[in-house]
């Protein structure tokens, strides 16, 4: 797996001065989808369980393309993000999550039961208890990484949330395509990343104004 | 204490590839899937380390300590199809054989609706603590008293008198009686937290309320797979959130307790159905942010068969409370504590009144450590007490390693 703290900055990009920024776009295609983590076995349950969780494997398709090194000048922060990651039918929404440094993800609980977010990645250990639905505790992501997150009750949910030190990364949609815009004119590596696993560094050059196109086949 | 030394390779061995860096998260903890969700194996191993026992106030038998034990399940549910479910527990301890633990039919006749039969060797519908006892499930390496201590009674050996009884008290670990079978063995502890019943179990749940019931071979004390004396035991439980977090639960049971074999030595043919253990139970639970506490209380009582003077003050009565609770200092880090005693009802000797049994007292304190999601260190230290027995106070210090999947 590629770490996502090696993002660093490069000096790959070509007349940063008057260049005027491309798009880096393509497709991302999945041999095999990951399933959804299914429940442990309840054995020690009076009962089977009450309502299903949500078996999403279009989400779990999503996957991440990244620029390994970014351009001089993207750590360059704005405003501090602001995301959201759901707890529904005991299943995170969204799966993947991906924000720049300095985000603060608010995560909500809209089932009736508790839930108790947690990780204990490297990148953000965190833990925000349990609580009921309808309410939101944020957690600031300020290290660039992934963080694997968790519910501490209930052992299937589970999510990715990748931290990034520049804007130059996008997720893909329902159909595997993605696209990065504002990328400086230059010589780039790009990642495709999807649950854990990650493809090879590819290079690519972004051209004056222009489209580079770069697919990527994972798993 | 052979069989502890035998699982110490594999103890070691579950160690060591255990090892990896502290917080990594690379351990597999997600269940085995096979045909695309039908049969999903999830598996629990805990070891736990602690000096000897003398006292024997965490053995569950004569052989086996619940704080020097090599544990492992291998957990599996196949589905059927959405009505149909089979779910097995195979457990191994200290490396013994495997046998298992758990194994029941679950059928749900409406699927839209939380009705559950389950059929088998099912779960325990008495109290609450009875199906958390994974170690994963367990704040603590320790039990609480009423689902572990044991008692000096039997169901297959009666004492014929007042005087043969209280010459156990403190003695549940090896008890010998001379009506029924006269080999030393272990007692029972109020509720049985090692052994699952054999029958049918009725659950429905709503949004704010569960309730079971379930008809079975043994009594929530002795548990059976094969039934010993025709009787069959009821038991009920109802389980009410008013909000979110605030669990309030109830149980009764009630069921033939003495064996046929043990019943007929003691009083002839025909009378085994009126030696009952019946128990009541309340437990609470609240959690909130970072802290989970419950309180659990159990009443049991057994009527024993009368044989001889001095007669026996039925029903013998045990009473028993547990608190517990545990708070989350930081991200994979926390700590826990439970008090816990069990007191007994009074019965007169030939020299003296006295309690059945000695009554025991336990306070444990620790907390766990997760080295990752599923593979938590666990430490705790124990105080016991006992009124009677050849150990009255013991300390004990344990260590448990835990890993889920």
């Amino acid at each position: 797996m590629v770490s996502l703290v090696a993002v660093s900055a490069a000096g790959h990009a070509a007349g940063a001065t008057a260049a005027r920024p491309g798009t880096i776009r393509g497709r991302v295609e999945l041999r095999h989808v990951p399933p959804p983590v299914e429940r442990r076995p309840s054995i020690a349950e009076l009962g089977g369980p009450t309502s299903a969780a949500v078996r999403d494997l279009q989400d779990r398709a999503r996957a991440v393309v990244y620029l390994e090194s970014a351009p001089r000048g993207a750590f360059e922060q704005s405003e501090p993000g602001r995301a959201m990651m759901d707890q529904r039918n005991e299943t995170f929404v969204p799966h993947v999550l991906a924000i720049t440094t300095g985000t603060t993800v608010d995560f909500t609980n809209s089932d009736r039961i508790y839930h108790n977010v947690f990780s204990l990645s490297k990148t953000e250990p965190f833990d925000l208890g349990r609580y009921a639905v309808g309410h939101s505790k944020p957690q600031r992501f300020d290290h660039p990484g992934i963080v694997r997150v968790f519910c501490d009750i209930h052992s299937h949910m589970n999510a990715f949330i990748l931290v990034f030190s520049h804007p130059f990364f996008a997720i893909t949609d329902a159909d595997g395509r993605y696209h990065i815009d504002n990328v400086p004119p230059g010589t780039y590596n790009v990642i495709a990343w999807n649950e854990g696993v990650s493809s090879e560094p590819r290079s690519v050059t972004v051209p004056d104004a222009g489209v580079a196109d770069l697919d990527f086949t994972l798993r | 204490m052979t069989t502890w030394l035998k699982a110490t390779p594999l103890a070691i061995a579950i160690v060591a590839a255990t090892s990896l860096p502290a917080r990594a998260q690379t351990l597999p903890s997600e269940p085995i899937v096979f045909g695309d969700g039908r049969l999903t194996i999830g598996g629990d191993a805990a070891v736990s380390f602690a000096p000897q026992d003398p006292g024997f106030f965490n053995y569950t038998d004569y052989e086996h300590s619940t704080l020097r034990i090599l544990r492992i399940d291998l957990t599996a549910a196949l589905k059927a199809d959405d009505h149909l479910s089979f779910l097995a527990d195979m457990r191994s301890e200290n490396a013994d054989s495997p046998r298992p633990y758990a194994l029941y039919a679950r059928i749900r006749p409406w699927t839209h609706r939380a009705l559950d039969i389950q059929i088998g060797r099912v779960p325990p519908t008495f109290g609450a603590f009875a199906r958390r006892t994974y170690a994963s499930d367990n704040f603590l390496i320790g039990y609480p008293l009423a689902y572990q201590y044991l008692t000096s009674l039997r169901p297959d050996a009666v004492p014929a008198s007042a005087e043969e009884l209280l010459k156990m008290r403190g003695r549940g670990w090896l008890a010998s009686y001379s009506i029924g079978d006269q080999t030393p063995y272990r007692g029972v502890p109020l509720v049985s937290a090692f052994t699952w019943d054999t029958g049918v179990q009725v659950h429905a749940a709503s949004d704010r309320v569960d309730a079971t019931a379930s008809v079975t071979a043994g009594t929530v004390s002795n548990p059976l797979f094969h039934d010993d004396n025709d009787g069959k035991q009821v038991a009920g439980r109802l389980a009410f959130r008013p909000v979110i977090g605030l669990v309030l639960g109830a149980s009764a049971a009630r069921g033939p307790f003495v064996s046929r074999t043990a019943a007929r030595g003691a009083v002839g043919d025909g009378n085994e159905g009126r030696f009952t253990q019946t128990a009541w139970g309340a437990d609470v639970e609240y959690s909130r942010d970072y802290y989970v506490v419950r309180v659990e209380t159990i009443l049991s009582d057994w009527t024993l068969p009368i044989v001889r003077a001095p007669n026996l003050n039925l029903p013998l009565r045990a009473f028993s409370t547990s608190v517990e609770g545990r708070y989350k200092i930081q991200p994979g880090l926390y700590v826990a504590a439970r008090l816990d005693h069990i007191g007994f009802s009074q019965i007169t000797g030939l020299t003296a009144t006295d309690t059945w049994d000695a009554p025991v007292t336990r306070v444990e304190v620790g907390g766990g450590y997760s080295l990752q999601r599923n593979l938590v260190l666990k430490l705790s230290y124990q105080y016991n007490s006992r009124d009677g027995g050849r150990v009255h106070t013991l300390n004990l210090a344990a260590a448990q390693l835990v890993f889920w999947f």
